[in-house]
């Protein structure tokens, strides 16, 4: 699908375990900056063409006193960029309220130090750069406590560091940041293994890290300051409206009739996509000069199609083929491979199955796709908050017809991501359409494109069987999940992962989570590609991704085992994991996280009124590699309709170290009422090809008047810190699944819950 | 032409009557705090308030508002610190940010004419308004917040009041 996104050449690791890292005076203060080119250049050479080392840096102190992080993540409301000024801001020893911000273009020398590209997702973005980011700001610290060290005339050594000061207790003299940026030139390079070499404040010595400092980004976010991808205005603008097919993917556009969008004032041209990075298939763009005007033209135009192959699926053809391809003992790669479970299952006493289905969702961030174009001599310059710019420069490119080199990326702040805008579809029409007007255009999807074209969750479909010996004990799993492939889609070799049967290469954002740090000898996870559905419904990733779905069927199916032989689902969860093995560590933190969420519900402590129940699931979303640990007990009514209220969902999650306590306490409850929103509320259906909602009137996100009470504890163990921005979506469906059961006997296993669904349980 | 009243200064916009108030304001006076959402009235980003009302710009007609005092987020308050700005940022409400200016365009029309609400009387008035980043519950206590501030403004200033 992507032949023509060249990627793979122009992605390289940044290792920065192999770069210097230079401190330097350059034109707006002292500039900081991991080498562009490894030991080529020594700091005095490289900071003799100034201009290339500003493009590297990673902060600057300004003789002002003011220190500027560039962030070369997406901030997308997760507030990185300010969590990355706090990191520098630790080892640095400013004062926050000198710390600035600001986004980083996509050049390379922003990549991500243990990615080798710029992308923003799976909750990576603070594990992977603490380290990096603190060295850096050491590595500022030292210089400047040098330089003043040098000015005062006193030993380095004695210098204390608070505050955005320096200063000599003995002799009481101090300067400032500002003072020490002023007074001259700094050169300062510390080879890799210097930077190694840096000794990083430990826990106890933190005060900048734990601390709630107000976030960067939030004033101009209650002002209308902040400026979105969809704020961006560059002169002689004019504006895209975009017209998308009935089906989701593979139409294309047979004839085009404009004669009367050509009489709407402001029109100026229609273009049809030719897209050859495969992003869109059969879009039009009606350009004018005002989106309004756009709007107007793109409404009149007349367009007739040729749907393509998958003008005739539904959400049950989908189904229905999962289920076909499940049946086939040959379909798809092995995830996990532990013992024999088809063994086991033979001398099991008890041997439970079930399946567990997913429909398809939406991302549907408040802010609809956008992205502005425009060509400079050779530049093209791409203006849109994304996610993964290294791709998404490349498909920009190659919408272009030029080489991604020539691709400049403007990053903007994102309204909202949540994996959507990992994607780079909407940089296809802005990139054609001005090149076809000879101006900068600006592109924006209307909501009904943005639903309809989502790179959506995909509709996925599990079953699982499990056998339990005579003592009750769990002795074998044998879990298949059949879904569209996410990331393959991407066609970039290093997101994909080996199967353990030597089958291929696998797509582990499509069954993530089914690895779970349960004690089961006998376990395997089989992950099969459904074909149909990755074709008619491009999937994406969706806050999470795959625990999404394949905790809903683990964390389901140990409840209902539980159930079947007569033990307390919590305890039953704490008994399975038992840190043996390859769970040793990851299992007794999930352990904790389960005791802690436990605790703090009150969980067993008290008799509730008929028709409620309470309900727990744990999870170790992401990766397994880069898990975080999360557990929620979830209290629920359930009317005799079926209709479930949540009552309170009680949440508990081990970060290992808190960098800043409030934001995660606002990622994890929002996280958590998005996984409610999902289990609950959000439902998307496939017909004809196309998806059938199309604004917030039939997908239905949580409002607030569905907001139940949200408790949430935070674990802060002194581990290196975990990601806690999409942990908490993946378990609460599994958590209210399993109070609706306890509530009223109804075993529910699709996604979204709903009442008929709960009632039809009940007569069961 | 057309010329709309806006945040106290009348400006003129080059639209025909029929162009919904929400792009006029965007793209005629490149005024980006007030956003799109959904095009349709069902999200709430776009609120601005007309004569004081809150009102989804994107439904609006500019044709429909001209003469009339139209308030945008630019034009809440003169340092972006009415008591709402002020306890947005004190509870830390936004995360991604896009929706907030329709959120606090939304909460300062109730708190305009209550400033005293009950729970049930804010989430009534606000579970239009969509937040895809749930950050439901920091809104309200913001919005609690600054009812009580203004509560307390006004009780000093009736205090001082000679009587």
């Amino acid at each position: 699908m992507n032949s023509h996104v060249k990627i793979g050449k122009d992605v390289k690791p940044a290792d920065l375990s192999r770069r210097s890292f230079l401190v330097g005076t350059a034109a707006t203060g002292l500039a900081l900056g991991y080498s562009v080119v490894p030991s080529l250049l020594g700091a005095d050479q490289a900071l003799a063409a100034p201009a290339n080392f500003d493009a590297s840096v990673w902060y600057s102190v300004g003789p002002d006193g003011l220190v500027t992080v560039t962030c070369g993540k997406a901030d997308m409301g997760q507030h990185i960029a300010s969590t990355m000024a706090q990191i520098v801001s630790e080892e640095l020893g400013s004062n926050w309220k000198d710390m600035r911000v600001q986004l980083a273009s996509n050049d390379p020398k922003f990549n991500d130090p243990v990615l080798g590209a710029q992308i923003t997702g799976g909750s990576w973005s603070t594990m992977m750069n603490f380290e990096a980011m603190s060295r850096a700001g050491a590595a500022g610290r030292i210089a400047l406590t040098e330089a003043a060290a040098g000015i005062m005339g006193v030993p380095a050594g004695e210098l204390v560091v608070r505050d955005s000061v320096i200063s000599h207790p003995k002799s009481k003299k101090s300067m400032s940041f500002a003072d020490i940026v002023k007074s001259g030139k700094i050169t300062k390079t510390f080879t890799p293994d210097e930077l190694k070499a840096i000794k990083l404040k430990t826990l106890d010595q933190y005060t900048m890290i734990g601390v709630s400092v107000p976030q960067l980004d939030i004033p101009p976010k209650t002002n209308g300051t902040a400026k979105y991808g969809i704020d961006v205005m560059l002169p002689g603008m004019v504006h895209g409206a975009i017209v998308t097919p009935p089906v989701r993917f593979g139409a294309t556009v047979k004839l085009v009739d404009d004669s009367s969008a050509k009489k709407v004032p402001g029109f100026i041209k229609t273009v049809t996509l030719d897209d050859k990075t495969g992003s869109t298939t059969g879009w039009v763009v009606a350009v004018a000069n005002t989106y309004a005007q756009a709007k107007k033209a793109a409404e009149a135009l007349k367009i007739s199609y040729d749907s393509g192959a998958n003008a005739k699926l539904s959400s049950q053809s989908l189904l229905d083929e999962a289920k076909r391809l499940q049946g086939l003992s040959d379909a798809g790669q092995f995830f996990v491979k532990d013992g024999d479970p088809a063994a086991a299952l033979g001398t099991a006493s008890k041997v439970l199955e079930a399946e567990y289905t997913t429909s398809i969702n939406i991302h549907a961030p408040m802010e609809p796709m956008n992205a502005t174009a425009e060509f400079k001599g050779d530049i093209l310059h791409i203006y849109s908050g994304n996610q993964f710019a290294t791709r998404s420069g490349a498909i920009a490119a190659g919408a272009a017809g030029v080489d991604p080199k020539f691709v400049v990326m403007h990053q903007m702040w994102l309204g909202g991501g949540f994996g959507r805008r990992l994607d780079a579809d909407m940089m296809v029409p802005a990139v054609q359409a001005a090149k076809a007007v000879g101006k900068p255009v600006k592109v924006i999807y209307s909501r009904e494109n943005d639903m309809t074209m989502d790179y959506s969750r995909p509709l996925t479909y599990q079953r699982v069987k499990a056998g339990v010996d005579g003592d009750g004990k769990l002795i074998a799993i044998s879990h298949d999940v059949v879904s569209a492939w996410p990331t393959a889609r991407w066609g970039i070799p290093d997101f994909l992962t080996p199967s353990v049967d030597k089958k291929g290469p696998l797509d582990a954002f499509a069954v993530n989570g089914a690895d779970f740090f349960y004690s089961v000898p006998n376990h395997y996870v089989r992950t099969i590609k459904n074909e149909m559905a990755h074709n008619a419904t491009p999937s994406g990733q969706l806050r999470s991704v795959a625990p999404g779905w394949t905790f809903w069927a683990v964390e389901s199916m140990i409840d209902e085992i539980a159930h079947a032989t007569g033990q307390d689902p919590a305890q039953f969860r704490i008994s399975l994991l038992d840190g043996k093995g390859k769970n040793d560590g990851g299992a007794q933190r999930l352990r904790n996280t389960l005791l802690a969420a436990m605790g703090l519900s009150g969980y067993g402590t008290r008799k509730l009124p008929k028709g409620e129940g309470i309900g727990v699931a744990c999870v170790s979303s992401q990766e397994r590699a880069a898990a975080s640990w999360t557990a929620c007990v979830a209290h629920v009514a359930v009317a005799p309709s079926g209709t479930v209220i949540v009552k309170k969902l009680t949440v508990a999650t081990d970060v290992g170290t808190q960098v800043h306590p409030d934001n995660i306490r606002a990622q994890v409850e929002g996280a958590a009422l998005w996984g409610l929103s999902l289990a609950m509320y959000e439902k998307a259906t496939l017909k004809d090809g196309g998806i059938e909602q199309t604004n917030f009137d039939t997908y239905t996100p949580l409002r607030m008047r569905q907001v139940p009470e949200v408790a949430v504890t935070v674990i802060a163990n002194g581990e290196k810190p975990t990601g806690v921005g999409e942990p908490a979506v993946t378990v609460v469906a599994p958590a209210i699944g399993n109070a609706i059961f306890n509530a009223c006997g109804a075993r529910v296993r699709a996604l979204p819950i709903t009442a008929e669904a709960v009632k039809g349980a009940m007569k069961a | 032409m057309t010329t709309l009243n806006i945040n106290g200064r009348n400006m003129s916009v080059d639209a025909v009557s029929d162009t919904p108030l929400l792009w006029a304001i965007r793209e005629q006076l490149q005024m980006t705090g007030t956003k799109f959402g959904c095009g349709a009235g069902l999200c709430g980003a776009c609120t601005v308030h007309v004569n004081g009302e809150a009102v989804r710009s994107c439904q609006t007609m500019v044709g429909d508002v001209a003469g009339k005092k139209i308030t945008t987020i630019e034009g809440l308050s003169a340092k972006g610190d009415h008591p709402l700005q002020k306890a947005w940022i004190a509870e830390q409400v936004p995360q991604c940010g896009y929706c907030q200016s329709g959120q606090i365009m939304q909460a300062a029309s109730l708190l305009a004419r209550n400033s005293n609400p009950t729970k049930d009387e804010v989430v009534a008035h606000m579970d239009g308004n969509l937040c895809r980043c749930m950050t439901y519950s920091r809104i309200q206590r913001a919005i609690m917040r600054a009812a009580a501030d203004m509560r307390t403004a006004s009780n000093a200033g009736t205090e001082r009041r000679p009587t």
